[in-house]
């Protein structure tokens, strides 16, 4: 396990020593931008099992906050990145304290239509820049503008936060946070009867989650220097951060970010290979591919991985049986 | 007068969002499971009516049947393919599940039929009636009156005829239906293609006068939502009156605040209704 | 552990394969909606582009008067398009650009439809040194960021309102006064941008604005909107719309008996092809802004036309023909330049000069100024008439006469 670690953090650390150029270090900074927005909608969606569908309200947030201070006041945007956090952890509050006494699917419906909410109202809002969105510095004025040529330092940061969300998560995990969102997420009504605080913990799930996830966004805006009310707050930015999640395992520490890992890298490749076509194609492969984990594998590939290690490791054990 | 018009509009469109919420509705009732798809079945119901409008030349009586056929058999598909065996797992396999399936859906839509809008020919269903001033066109009528015997329908079969009390059965209480000799798995499969049939209808309908491409289902599917919560999660008829309530109420509301705020008001409406009485006006408790 | 990263890393090389110039090519990166909800206008673009290339490649002889057709300044070397899909995303169009830049060794680049990926990619652009010329996005923060690589063809917003408003007061000439107009604007950042520059032309102008109207694109009804201009009775209703909400305005226009004086569709949704074939035939005597018009049988347009019908099966629009438009402007300047060098290409854009006759566009020419702006940009007002569009206004560019009022479908 350690050594598995070891490796995964060397290849991460090497990536863009290995593959040079500006596409495939731009590939690596996405790769890992979803990785930090999947970890961090993992913790509230997949440790507690509560399934927001609608986290692009915070990833929105984030983004629109360094924007939003380099329009209004010309200062640099990293200054705005905590003040993101900070409506975005009202927001949770805002929004989590009445939702949460929704059982699943109606909890779900219900951040899909908040998202949703905030969404129009952005977009017709012209203080936030309506529905033409807001720019970033063009040109940088100071370093710390953070307006880099190359993704390199993008993807360096980028590993930075990630390696801090991945970091809190293993540790509340291996502690009695991760043990009540366990019991929470497998049966809410016998947590509460075993005197599990089912409310407060689910609120720490959303506000942690709902901190990284505007940490995410603010990243994206960064780099991206623009967003809009669809970049921001459009269903797909909550859907995609699901699919990642779940394609390598939730309630995983590592399954986001194998997801990311595996879904970047090919989104890019069909879109380069056959975006030239225009059929699509891309969206009927991620739709396939949720269809397939949901039926066969919910538990992701990192679930997959497990069964069949056990299942190897049985053989082996029946076959030294049988041999001695 | 252009209140009335107003009102008029919105319930014929209300009569159309009832019909297809009421098989979203109805699978809620039978096994906690929300179909994200749903917008896609609906979608999948207008290209229908092109394909037999364009290929066999045929009308609405046409269409309209071939809809429920289609969409009953691939309702049935989806369960015994997928929705029977994430019933039984974990939340996220349910939520990923039907949510998977609307984007393959909307996707395969894509590719098969391009992005380019198409409509039916104007003349299928055609004329305006016009009572003391208020213009109703055809189509609307018709898909609103149709909209309204088949969703009134499903709720006289749910409670005067034997199959539907075994549905009703199975959704209240699945195991004491077993022992009544009630197969669970051929009432679920019958909801699905009932819920599939409705919304290919309904689709079918809005056909004659909306435009036709992939992308439809994404802003039904969200209305069929609020009119499902409005109504109760279960409760056909309360599908009935909530779809017509917010048939109104989105009309009214665009004409008095603006049509972008009239969003608004029906997700601010639909987040309410979650909050404060989340069973909705006649649905049972979750 | 070694042999899974090497194997790894020649699956991610077969992937992505780095374009090798092929000796004598130039390579221009197109970046288009291809798929999605914009996807029908980007494969029409792409076309156009396409069609465009050809011809200044010289593989249509019949075709005279485009500039640098042949290429004469690159010793037998051609054009290449390498088109690339960004879905409408923003952060896509970025990537793709790097992508163009990177391996497909791009010497500039085209596109991109919506405002905000055009916004976001001409960023990357700018960043590496790569020329990009845009053909069709109004947006007008594009061309104001004080970058040197950028430049834009198309006339934009301010320009469009201000003919609008030019073409109204003239009708005063033809004996049907337009005292009072609606707006009817889809609220994305291209029907805002519209609207904005309408409301300031329409103040200047003396004129009245009784109904400002924005919607959501993509919605399901638009009856009330529709009941509110019945209501207020503007005389000219002005619709910033894409093709979708369009069709159903038509269509409900129809349905409620509602017939304004007169009709403006701010292009996109009015030139779609899709709408003349959907609703064209209750739509009679819609106006529409276009630098664009098929022109007189036998001239150079309508041979241009009659290839990109036989490429695509519809008739030219004004979008595809202004990305046309552009690709032409950028072949001139290549060849001006003579190489594929970028720092080459964009003094050679810069320096740009093109006459009027030199354009199938009705701009009155191409010259940038210091924003990168085309500064000669300009727009006739076409009319639906039977089931195409004849350019109507300025008088001197008409090809058919005005009809007023707007007909609808009788």
């Amino acid at each position: 396990m350690r050594l598995g670690l070891g490796l995964v953090a060397l290849a991460l650390l090497a990536y863009p020593l290995v593959l040079r150029g500006a596409f495939y270090e731009r590939m690596g900074a996405d790769l890992l931008l979803a990785a930090i927005g999947a970890s961090a909608w993992n913790i509230v969606g997949g440790y507690a099992g509560q399934i927001s569908v609608g986290h692009a309200m915070f990833f929105g947030i984030g983004a629109y906050a360094p924007l939003l201070v380099f329009t209004h006041w010309q200062m640099a945007p990293l200054i705005g990145v905590p003040g993101g956090v900070i409506v975005s952890l009202a927001v949770a509050v805002v929004v989590g304290m009445p939702t949460f006494r929704l059982q699943g699917h109606y909890f779900s419906m219900a951040t899909i239509a908040v998202a949703e909410l905030i969404r129009i109202v952005v977009g017709n809002w012209d203080a936030v820049g309506a529905a033409v969105g807001l720019m970033g510095p063009a040109v940088p004025r100071t370093v710390l503008d953070l307006t880099f040529r190359s993704a390199v330092p993008y993807y360096y940061i980028f590993l930075a936060v990630l390696a801090v969300i991945l970091g809190l998560t293993f540790v509340l995990e291996n502690g009695r946070a991760g043990y009540y969102w366990r019991a929470i997420r497998a049966s809410e009504r016998a947590a509460r009867s075993l005197g599990v605080p089912v409310r407060r913990y689910k609120l720490f799930a959303l506000l942690l989650s709902a901190g990284f996830t505007s940490l995410a966004g603010s990243l994206y805006a960064l780099m991206v220097g623009f967003i809009d009310p669809e970049s921001g707050f459009g269903i797909l930015v909550s859907v995609e951060m699901i699919i990642t999640a779940a394609l390598g395992g939730v309630g995983t520490l590592l399954g986001p970010l194998l997801g990311a890992a595996i879904l970047v890298p090919l989104k890019t490749a069909t879109n380069s290979l056959l975006g030239g076509g225009g059929s699509g194609l891309t969206y009927i492969l991620y739709g396939g591919i949720i269809v397939v984990i949901a039926r066969f594998q919910p538990g992701g590939l990192i679930d997959l991985g497990r069964r069949l290690l056990v299942r190897a490791r049985g053989r082996a054990g029946r076959a030294e049986a049988h041999a001695a | 007068m252009t209140i009335l018009q107003i009102i008029a509009g919105g319930l014929l469109l209300g009569a159309v969002y009832a019909l297809f919420s009421a098989g979203l509705t109805l699978i809620w009732g039978m096994m906690n499971v929300i179909n994200f798809a749903h917008g896609e079945f609906v979608m999948i119901g207008m290209y229908v009516a092109y394909l037999v409008v364009t290929y066999l030349h045929g009308g609405p009586l046409v269409f309209g049947p071939a809809a429920a056929v289609v969409l009953s058999l691939l309702g049935v598909s989806v369960y015994f393919g997928l929705i029977r065996h994430v019933m039984r797992g974990p939340m996220i396999a349910q939520i990923l599940g039907t949510f998977g399936l609307a984007l393959l859906l909307r996707y395969l839509a894509f590719w098969l039929f391009g992005a380019n809008f198409k409509t039916l020919p104007d003349d299928l269903i055609p004329g305006t009636l016009n009572i003391g001033g208020i213009l109703i066109g055809m189509p609307q009528l018709a898909a609103g009156a149709v909209a309204l015997v088949l969703t009134i329908g499903m709720h006289l079969m749910l409670t005067r005829t034997a199959i539907g009390s075994q549905l009703l059965a199975v959704s209240e209480d699945r195991e004491a239906a077993m022992l009544m000799g009630i197969r669970p798995d051929r009432m679920l499969a019958l909801a699905w293609a009932l819920s599939a049939a409705g919304a290919g209808i309904a689709g079918a309908m809005i056909a004659t006068f909306y435009y036709i491409v992939p992308t439809v289902g994404e802003s039904l599917a969200l209305t069929a939502f609020v009119v499902v919560a409005f109504g109760g999660f279960g409760s056909v008829p309360g599908a009935l009156i909530a779809g017509l309530l917010i048939g109104v109420i989105q009309s009214l509301s665009a004409y008095v605040f603006g049509p972008v705020l009239k969003d608004v008001v029906v997700y601010a409406l639909f987040v309410g209704v979650l909050w404060v009485r989340p069973q909705g006006l006649l649905g049972k408790i979750a | 552990m070694g042999r899974l990263l090497g194997s790894g890393l020649l699956a991610l090389a077969v992937a992505f394969p780095s374009g090798a110039m092929a000796q004598g090519n130039i390579k221009v990166g197109v970046l288009l909606p291809l798929s999605g909800n914009a996807a029908s206008a980007g494969q029409q673009s792409k076309a156009g582009v396409e069609l465009a290339v050809e011809i200044v490649n010289g593989k249509h002889p019949g075709i005279e008067g485009m500039p640098a057709t042949g290429l004469p300044n690159l010793n037998g070397g051609r054009l290449e398009p390498v088109f690339a899909d960004h879905q409408g995303n923003p952060s896509t169009g970025q990537s793709q650009a790097l992508r163009l830049i990177q391996q497909d060794k791009v010497a500039a680049l085209l596109g991109a439809y919506q405002s905000s990926v055009t916004f976001a990619a001409t960023a990357v652009a700018e960043r590496y040194g790569i020329p990009w010329v845009v053909g069709d996005s109004v947006a007008a923060n594009i061309t104001g960021r004080g970058f040197r690589f950028v430049f834009r063809v198309t006339p934009v917003a301010r320009d469009f309102a201000y003919s609008y408003v030019d073409f109204l007061r003239d009708l005063k000439d033809h004996g049907m006064a337009v005292r009072t107009l609606a707006i009817v604007y889809e609220n994305t950042d291209y029907g805002t941008s519209i609207a904005d520059a309408l409301r300031t032309a329409i103040r200047e102008a003396g004129l009245q604005l009784t109904a400002d109207i924005s919607y959501s694109a993509n919605t399901t009804d638009v009856s009330s909107q529709v009941l509110q201009l019945k209501d207020r009775k503007p005389d000219a209703v002005v619709f910033v719309s894409y093709t979708a909400d369009t069709i159903l305005y038509m269509k409900t226009m129809k349905q409620l008996d509602y017939r304004p004086k007169v009709v403006i569709g701010d292009d996109s949704g009015f030139s779609d092809p899709a709408f003349i074939k959907n609703v064209g035939a209750i739509a009679q005597g819609a106006m529409n802004r276009s630098a664009w018009d098929i022109g007189k049988p036998g001239s150079v347009t309508a041979k241009i036309n009659d290839l990109f019908k036989a490429k695509t099966g519809f008739d030219l629009d004004d979008t595809s023909a202004r990305n046309m438009q552009a690709m032409f402007a950028l072949a001139d300047a290549i060849n001006r330049a003579g190489s594929a060098s970028a720092d080459a290409i964009q003094a050679a854009l810069a320096a740009t000069d093109l006459q009027a006759d030199q354009l199938m566009m009705g701009y009155r020419g191409v010259k940038f100024d210091a924003t990168g702006q085309n500064t000669l940009a300009a727009t006739y007002l076409i009319q639906l008439q039977g089931d195409r569009y004849v350019a109507v206004w300025p008088a001197r560019s008409a090809t058919a006469g005005l009809q007023l009022p707007y007909k609808g479908w009788q």
